[in-house]
């Protein structure tokens, strides 16, 4: 047991750069050890919306929950009293918390929905423990979280689960039921899509036996509409289930804000300096809710969600944000393949580049919100709006050992090959792409559908399925195994058995996905 | 604790049709704004004290509000502004100000003839609310006629206009040409009003012209480019974009007997068609 588990002291160059009322209460959200407010009798319920782990690294993790003991209530605030609380969080490495090895107390404060992001640091590496909070005499449920190796060790193993696209109202999250019960899973990367804005109404309201009040049938844009939404998809018990079963890392797309939003540009004509105003909102909603470290609170409509951490010597993990600094649609086909045009922003392919080109890790993972495997012109919305910035991530790739990239936003099981230029098929591969499916956006689906061919034209597409599902992901310092799973249905319910719909195996310095 | 968000100023109103656009200065970042609070009462005068929440018009994140829907003949309301922090916490409720919508002509002019109902849907037009896509089947020659007194909107005007933008459409210049008899040649300028559900995110020009000649150019604003898959904007939380447009029509373009008004989509994306209407002036 470490003497020095303790609470994580805070970033003070991060605190010096907002005001003082924001840091006072950003730091007693992550650690506030003379926490005054002592609990006044609350609501039962407090712990409804579960907990979470996240930014996981070998000594420890942040540990998340929001206080809610009203989930729905349409202020956006969890039917919480408009004051600060004081939450109490034990880490142990055993569920029934009998050898406890670090605590620590945050405050739960209305300016963030009374969530809370204590980092925990000082815990052994690779290593398992539990976590759970409490307030007064109401504990949450027990979260489990395994550390990642120390830096350079060995691993033998790594796996991972991708999902995307959860639109609640689409049906059931039966496959967040089925990648909870894996056993052999060490962390959950959400690829984007975590939340879906469009207004809730019968006409796509499929997940049946669900029904949502006229608070959920608009848009939204407010932050008690955005709060409102997470409130609601995160009440689902199998959402709930994969943030306590594994410390998850989120990227997003574009619903966690509006539909195919690009940069600061609205889809759907609101005006620059109005739209901020919503970004801002959306991006605080998004910390808010997550399990993320301080970096990712956005000041006004600026944030930064990019991350990365290594798991030992077996895998370097970089979280991309291909949408809040990409380059708006092209004017033309000109536009379109201008050198110049940028996805990610020149900053943020600078660090990507500068992290793959200085990797020692075997494996190399990216993920992002958009597809990057060649596809069609036409698919401005993805990586083939962008082909001179795929050109600079695919050459970056190539300076790394293994890379692959996890993407989602096409409701889709696709596995793809990167090929090192997709105008020059000659030059072999470099690496490998796998696209998870939908969690539940556009319900049941079907394996396939009349616009499969515009994947499956292209040899260097080895998968295509469009039920939903989740993808599962073993690393190993021989080889990559990615499981594709599918359930037939969400819509009714939630009992649908998992699917192996395809497996692939790619060795360690052989980019292809070989059938398994 | 973060601060009490500041109290809203700047308050401004500007008149449109049908409409009052309220703008004001947007606060800061700290404390986050959730969201404003718009109060409202008919008539050009508030009553004293905090606003009450039976007269909440709207909330909105964004510092701007167009209070839409008003009556065609012109109204004014009277509006307070307060801010709600990221904390729940409220802000003192801004001055009031007043603002009149614009009359349209729909309500101060005479009715010679019109193309549906000016309502804010596009529910009445053929193939609404979504079967754009059989429109280019349907009128292979870009070309939509629509005869007053013999067609019907349910029948031979179809709820979108396209546009040079619109690939699915071929990307052609449709033209909506509308044949209307007057019995006389008439002394005074017309009006046409010309409302729309929504526009796309390209915006455009739709043409006007009368007997051959061209009238103007209507500048499309960027819609949100959904009027094509939903077709009432009247729907509490509506993200369709209305449009108003009311020019005239010189009475020396009009003559006695056969009329033609045509629309063309010059440039941009499609419209998606509230009502078409000519007026007489009263």
């Amino acid at each position: 047991m470490p003497a020095s588990a303790a609470p994580a002291p805070l970033s003070r160059r991060r605190l010096l750069q907002v005001s003082v009322a924001s840091a006072a209460v950003i730091a007693l959200g992550i650690h506030a050890p003379e926490a005054h407010a002592d609990p006044p009798p609350q609501r039962e319920g407090l712990f409804s919306l579960g907990v979470a782990s996240g930014a996981p690294r070998p000594d420890g993790a942040v540990l998340w929950t929001r206080l809610a003991p009203e989930p729905l209530a349409e202020d956006g605030h969890g039917g919480m009293d408009l004051h600060p609380l004081s939450v109490r969080w034990h880490v142990a490495r055993d569920a029934e918390f009998r050898q406890i090895v670090a605590r620590g107390q945050a405050l739960a404060q209305p300016e963030l929905a009374h969530a809370v992001h204590p980092r925990v640091e000082g815990l052994e590496p690779a290593t398992d423990y539990f976590y759970r909070f409490s307030v007064g005499r109401q504990t949450s449920p027990v979260g489990r979280l395994r550390t990642l190796p120390a830096e350079g060790a060995d691993a033998d193993s790594f796996s991972v689960g991708v999902v995307s696209c959860q639109a609640w109202y689409h049906g059931h999250f039966t496959a967040h039921k089925h990648l909870a019960a894996e056993e052999d899973l060490d962390l959950v990367v959400f690829v984007g899509d975590y939340i879906y804005e469009y207004g809730i109404t019968e006409t796509n309201l499929w997940r049946q036996g669900a029904e949502v009040g006229p608070a959920h049938a608009v848009e939204i844009e407010t932050l008690e509409q955005y709060r409102l939404r997470y409130a609601l998809f995160k009440s689902d018990p199998h959402l709930q289930a994969v943030h306590a079963r594994v410390p998850a890392v989120v990227v997003w797309d574009d619903h966690e804000v509006q539909n195919n939003y690009k940069g600061d540009v609205s889809d759907t004509g609101i005006p620059d300096d109005l739209f901020a105003h919503r970004i801002a909102v959306a991006y605080r909603a998004f910390y808010e809710n997550m399990p993320l470290d301080i970096e990712a609170l956005p000041e006004g409509p600026d944030t930064d969600i990019t991350t990365g951490f290594d798991v030992g010597s077996l895998a370097r993990f970089s979280m991309l944000d291909s949408r809040q600094f990409r380059d708006q649609l092209p004017v033309d086909a000109e536009d379109q393949y201008r050198e110049e045009r940028t996805i990610l922003g020149m900053e943020q392919e600078a660090w990507v580049t500068q992290r793959l080109a200085e990797s020692p890790a075997t494996w190399n993972v990216l993920a992002n919100g958009v597809v990057v495997a060649a596809v069609t012109e036409g698919h401005t919305d993805m990586w083939d709006g962008y082909p001179a910035a795929r050109q600079r991530l695919l050459d970056a790739m190539a300076t790394s050992q293994n890379p692959v990239m996890l993407t989602g936003d096409i409701h889709k099981h696709v596995a793809a090959e990167l090929l090192a230029d997709f105008t020059d098929p000659g030059r072999g591969n470099v690496g490998v792409e796998l696209v998870c499916t939908s969690v539940g956006s556009d319900g049941d689906g079907a394996k396939t559908n009349p616009n499969a061919g515009v994947w499956t034209q292209h040899d260097y597409i080895k998968l295509y399925d469009g039920r939903r599902g989740y993808v599962h992901v073993r690393l190993t310092p021989q080889e990559m195994v990615s499981s594709f799973y599918v359930v037939d249905w969400i819509e009714a319910d939630d009992t649908a058995p998992k699917q192996l719909t395809a497996r692939f195996t790619t060795p360690a310095g052989d980019p292809h996905l070989i059938p398994s | 604790m973060s601060p009490r968000p500041e109290t809203v100023t700047g308050l401004h109103t500007e008149p449109a049709l049908a409409s009052t656009v309220l703008t004001w200065d947007a606060l800061g970042w700290d404390p986050l704004i959730d969201h404003y609070r718009i109060y409202g009462i008919a008539g050009d005068s508030a009553p004293s004290g905090d606003p009450r929440e039976d007269d909440l018009l709207a909330k909105t994140v964004y510092p701007r509000f167009v209070h839409d829907g008003l009556d065609p003949a012109g109204e004014a309301w009277t509006y307070r502004v307060l801010a709600v922090s990221d904390a729940g916490r409220r802000a003192k409720p801004s001055a009031p100000i007043t603002g009149t919508s614009l009359p349209s002509v729909t309500a101060t002019g005479r009715e010679i003839a019109t193309i549906g109902a000016f309502d804010g849907r596009t529910l009445e037009h053929l193939l609404a609310p979504s079967g754009y896509a059989s429109i280019p089947e349907q009128y292979p020659e870009a070309l939509i006629e629509f005869v007053q007194g013999a067609d019907d909107p349910g029948s031979d005007w179809p709820y979108l206009l396209p546009g040079p933008g619109d690939a699915w459409a071929g990307k052609k210049a449709y033209r909506a040409r509308w044949t209307v008899t007057l019995e006389g040649a008439p002394a005074q300028d017309h009006d046409l009003a010309v409302w729309l559900v929504d526009t796309t995110r390209l915006g455009g020009i739709l043409r006007v012209s009368a007997n051959g000649e061209v009238v103007t150019d209507i500048e499309l604003p960027r819609g949100a480019t959904r009027g094509s898959r939903e077709g009432d904007a009247t729907l509490p939380g509506s993200t369709l974009l209305r449009s108003f447009h009311e020019p005239a029509i010189p009475a020396g373009l009009l003559q006695a007997g056969e009329n033609v008004i045509e629309l063309e989509l010059a440039e941009g994306g499609w419209v998606a068609w509230d009502a078409v209407g000519l007026f007489a002036r009263e």
